[in-house]
């Protein structure tokens, strides 16, 4: 550590506006970077992180404007640099986003795009050698075959795929260091781990300083020699990850590392039993749904997707049902099967002893009163030119209510109840936050007193603190109103917290029910274990990464290959798991994985123990 | 692979189309009142002589028989003889009777033939001038929205909006070609009568282009990648010409299908106005004398033209955004 620092930022200010009404982002930044050195920079939603980044590599546009400080690369100040010079530099200093799906051109191969960039910012490489080199880190960042994925559009790149790619994209030119702003944020917990380990990978070979941004402390720890926690555009506190977490010092730190959930510690929330009921409210047998799409480079040929296969499982009255998996495991069409968007093509939906597929006119509206869904995204969910009021009544018009003081006021009393100011009532949905804006969406569900609410990645898109206050809602509304959800998710860590059962989703197959403890803490099929394994956490892992995560990327639901379909990312896979495919069999407690793996235990026989292994094997089929 | 199926997918579709079509003009056509036979015999001629060349034209058949006979020659390429072309070029008709002439009158094909490379060429060049105007205009307004080239480009557009193409056509002729004498107006003897028309053409396409071209480049400057792009060392120059140009020219191929297929018709006056040996011309007079075969003939061809210059924007636009394809 003789050399001097890559980086320095001195005293860096950025102000939102102008004049008057200026209001600091970042006050008084300063920190240096060494070679080799990563860094990690950790704050909650707001704190000025992304802005912090942009800085870093002089990408500051109106209305943010520097207002004091430097960030000085080879003894200059990069700030002051414009446009050409600037450019030139672009060599040098490297950035990754968070957003990787809309950081290229989706009118040109990926490939090409990167050899544009390096041609750009080194001129006169030969491009066929450009090419070259573009092709060999693709390999290094393991993109199969990328000698055909260089000619292929973004489109057809996953999310994981492609911010790899702009990992090559950041590292083709051998930069002197790299700002990566939230890179793992978008992605699933498997993919992300295995892009965090190739940055550091790549990162080491290349000696490649980094600043690494991000929300979750536990991957910065993953990932960073240095931590420095970011709070209302501040810098609080700062020290290596291992003590910043032992012995945090500023009540800012001790705060966040307060809401990252707990998942096998004491300290996590215990969640009770599923309460026995006779009938359950949804029961869906044996659902399969299946897209056709045309095949690409053929002449009329189609293929089929298989999106859901085969899912079977009943949501007791008053219970949280968990659906998990990572991103393309059918869980969004499951979502459109349960709330009757679309039909299964064979199997059946059944709500309160009703086939969804049978139902019409008023039995339809009773449906629809009684099943609400709250969806993902925060921004898009809401009509931008309808005040939240207007927004709250139209369920209740379009369910037969017509007296407008009673429709004001039940709006005003769900408002209320989803801890809403009044004075909202007449305001766009433009300047609320996104947290602000999901307590609308299910307000706008509750209004119509429902039985159940589905929640697809209602959640996902808030940071922690609003994650509790939301989930401390939902808890206070399902007390009062005897609530049934239905939590569709890819967060492990919050299905912890708050679902009874949990069914996990791979490939469009249900490989595992469970009750909430048994699935963490014994679960029964190796894809439960890799995303256990992935699961951002300072604890320690009861299922560690090197033995349960793979490489690679679940296979297309196009053309399945026979036999299990995770199989060919599965650590313990054999002959059986390539030629046959395992169905749900029943472990205790009526707990079903689909493995082979799984030691076959009937449910117990009456009137006999819990004596391990005495049972007599069986397998459950659900056909 | 995926061109060739795209390919007969559209023609297949474009062949129900162009049928329908005719399909309409020839049962609409022959819905209308007044009879061709008595342009073509002349106002003196006896009623029985009449009826018999009716006959013998087949006229007097049911619509779908006659149809059905249009059509099987339409399939070999025969669209019938003008009722009222001779081939050696003047027009008949009118009170003069003679029969003689019924086997010289003028294939539609023929007729077709010769006008339509006119009006081609005279498309052609209008939709070079407006896009090299709306080009011009529209991408400096595009990137810098809300600033003077913007407004520039809203004002000129609103003005070429307002300006009626005929009126144009009249002053402009009036201006550049009597008083200021550059360039020449009626009729045609060269390629330089074809870029007064042009002009006017140009003016009455390029508003909407200059819209469009402005909004769509405005928002392709808005997407992510721009801003990325700049942050991984392009240049300025290639973001927008590589990029957003790029990006930007899917919604103006679009409109541009539709504006060409407008444009067909929108030459009709200006041929008119400069007395322009193209197919507006050959229509309006078609029209005037009842010459059916030679109406349907025109309606099919322009259907064709319609059908085929829309499956060409779309594939092009495919292979600007292979996200288009389906």
């Amino acid at each position: 550590m003789n050399s001097s620092p890559v980086l320095s930022v001195k005293n860096l200010g950025v102000e939102v506006g102008t004049g008057a009404g200026a209001r600091p982002v970042l006050s008084d930044v300063s920190f240096d970077l060494a070679p080799r050195e990563i860094v990690g920079i950790i704050g909650a939603s707001g704190s000025g992180k992304t802005v912090l980044a942009r800085a870093l590599v002089n990408w500051i546009d109106p209305p943010l404007r520097i207002s004091s400080g430097s960030v000085e690369y080879k003894s200059q100040n990069i700030l002051d640099l414009a446009g050409g010079r600037m450019r030139l530099l672009r060599r040098e200093i490297a950035y990754v986003g968070a957003n990787p799906m809309g950081a290229l051109d989706p009118t040109l191969p990926v490939g090409r795009q990167i050899v544009e960039k390096l041609s750009a910012v080194v001129p006169g490489i030969d491009p066929s050698e450009a090419r070259k080199r573009v092709i060999d880190l693709l390999g290094a960042v393991r993109i199969p075959s990328p000698r055909l994925r260089f000619d292929e559009y973004p489109s057809q790149f996953s999310g994981g795929m492609m911010q790899r790619a702009l990992i090559v994209d950041a590292l083709i030119s051998n930069p002197a260091f790299l700002v990566a702003d939230n890179v793992t944020q978008p992605l699933d917990v498997t993919v992300a781990a295995q892009v965090l380990r190739l940055m550091r990978e790549l990162t080491e070979r290349f000696d490649t300083a980094v600043v690494f941004v991000s929300s979750s402390l536990p991957t910065v720890k993953e990932a960073a020699d240095q931590v420095l926690v970011l709070s209302e555009g501040r810098i609080v506190e700062r020290n290596t990850p291992q003590r910043l977490i032992d012995a945090p010092q500023h009540p800012y730190t001790l705060q966040l590392i307060s809401q990252i959930p707990k998942i096998w510690t004491s300290e996590a929330v215990a969640v009770p039993r599923t309460p026995n009921a006779a009938r359950p409210t949804i029961s869906i047998r044996d659902a399969t749904r299946t897209y056709r799409v045309r095949k690409r480079g053929t002449f009329a040929a189609h293929s089929e997707v298989r999106a859901v296969r085969n899912v079977t499982f009943d949501v007791m009255p008053g219970e949280n049902f968990g659906v998990v998996g990572e991103s393309g495991c059918g869980k969004s069409t499951l979502m459109r099967l349960l709330s009757r968007l679309e039909f299964p093509d064979s199997g059946s939906v059944i709500c309160d002893g009703q086939d969804l597929s049978k139902l019409r006119g008023k039995m339809l509206l009773k449906f629809r009163r009684d099943f609400q869904l709250v969806l993902q995204d925060p921004f898009n969910s809401l009509p931008p030119r309808t005040s939240i009021g207007a927004i709250l009544e139209d369920p209740l018009r379009v369910h037969g209510m017509r007296n407008a003081k009673e429709i004001r006021d039940r709006v005003l009393a769900v408002m209320a109840e989803v801890e809403l100011p009044a004075n909202l009532y007449d305001e766009l949905p433009l300047g609320l936050s996104a947290g602000q804006r999901q307590r609308v969406n299910v307000a706008r569900a509750m209004v119509l007193e429902p039985k159940v609410l589905i929640m697809d990645e209602t959640l996902s898109s808030l940071d922690q603190t609003e994650q509790f206050r939301l989930l401390a809602l939902f808890e206070k509304l399902q007390a009062q109103h005897g609530l049934t959800y239905v939590f569709i998710s890819h967060d492990l860590a919050m299905v912890r917290r708050v679902c009874n059962r949990v069914a996990v989703m791979y490939l469009g197959e249900v490989v595992e029910i469970a009750d909430n403890e048994r699935l963490f803490f014994d679960p029964g099929h190796p894809y439960t274990k890799a995303l256990l394994s992935a699961v951002p956490t300072l604890e320690e892992r009861r299922y560690k990464p090197e033995d349960c995560l793979l490489e690679g990327e679940p296979p297309s639901p196009i053309d399945l290959p026979p036999g299990c379909s995770f199989a060919s990312r599965c650590p313990h896979a054999f002959d059986r798991c390539h030629a046959e495919s395992p169905t749900l069999t029943v472990r205790n407690h009526g707990e079903l994985a689909a493995c082979f793996l799984v030691e076959r235990q009937g449910p117990a026989p009456p009137h006999d123990g819990q004596k391990t292994g005495r049972n007599i094997p069986m397998e459950a089929r659900f056909a | 692979m995926f061109i060739i199926s795209f390919l007969v997918r559209r023609l297949a579709q474009g062949a129900l189309i162009i049928f329908l079509v005719t399909l309409l003009i020839f049962t609409l056509l022959r819905v209308v009142p007044g009879d061709p036979v008595r342009l073509m015999a002349g106002g003196m001629a006896p009623e029985a002589l009449i009826e018999q060349i009716a006959k013998e034209m087949g006229l007097r058949d049911p619509v779908l028989v006659q149809f059905g006979r249009y059509m099987s020659g339409v399939v070999r390429g025969d669209l019938g003889q003008s009722f009222v072309r001779p081939a050696s070029g003047a027009s008949t008709g009118g009170s003069s009777f003679g029969d003689a002439t019924r086997g010289e009158r003028a294939d539609v094909l023929t007729l077709i033939g010769e006008t339509l490379p006119m009006t081609l060429q005279l498309a052609f060049l209008a939709i070079v001038f407006a896009m090299l105007f709306s080009f011009l205009v529209g991408i400096p307004a595009g990137l810098s929205p809300g600033r003077w080239p913007d407004k520039v480009a809203f004002y000129v557009s609103s003005i070429f909006i307002s300006l009626p193409g005929f009126w144009l056509g009249i002053v402009l002729a009036l201006l550049l070609s009597v008083k200021l004498g550059w360039l020449p107006a009626i009729g045609y003897k060269g390629f330089a009568y074809t870029i007064l028309p042009a002009i006017v053409l140009a003016v009455e396409l390029s508003p909407v282009l200059i819209r469009t071209l402005t909004g769509s480049i405005s928002s392709a400057m808005m997407m992510p990648f721009i801003a990325v792009g700049r942050v991984r060392g392009l240049s300025q120059r290639r973001i927008i010409f590589a990029h957003a140009l790029r990006n930007a020219s899917v919604p103006l191929l679009n409109l541009l299908g539709i504006q060409i297929s407008g444009l067909l018709g929108g030459v009709l006056v200006i041929e008119f106005i400069f007395d322009y040996p193209g197919l507006g011309l050959l229509t309006i007079n078609a029209v005037l004398q009842r010459d059916f075969p030679l109406i349907q003939g025109i309606a099919i061809v322009t259907s064709v033209i319609f059908v085929l210059i829309n499956i060409a924007v779309d594939l092009i636009a495919t292979l600007i955004d292979p996200r288009l394809e389906y």
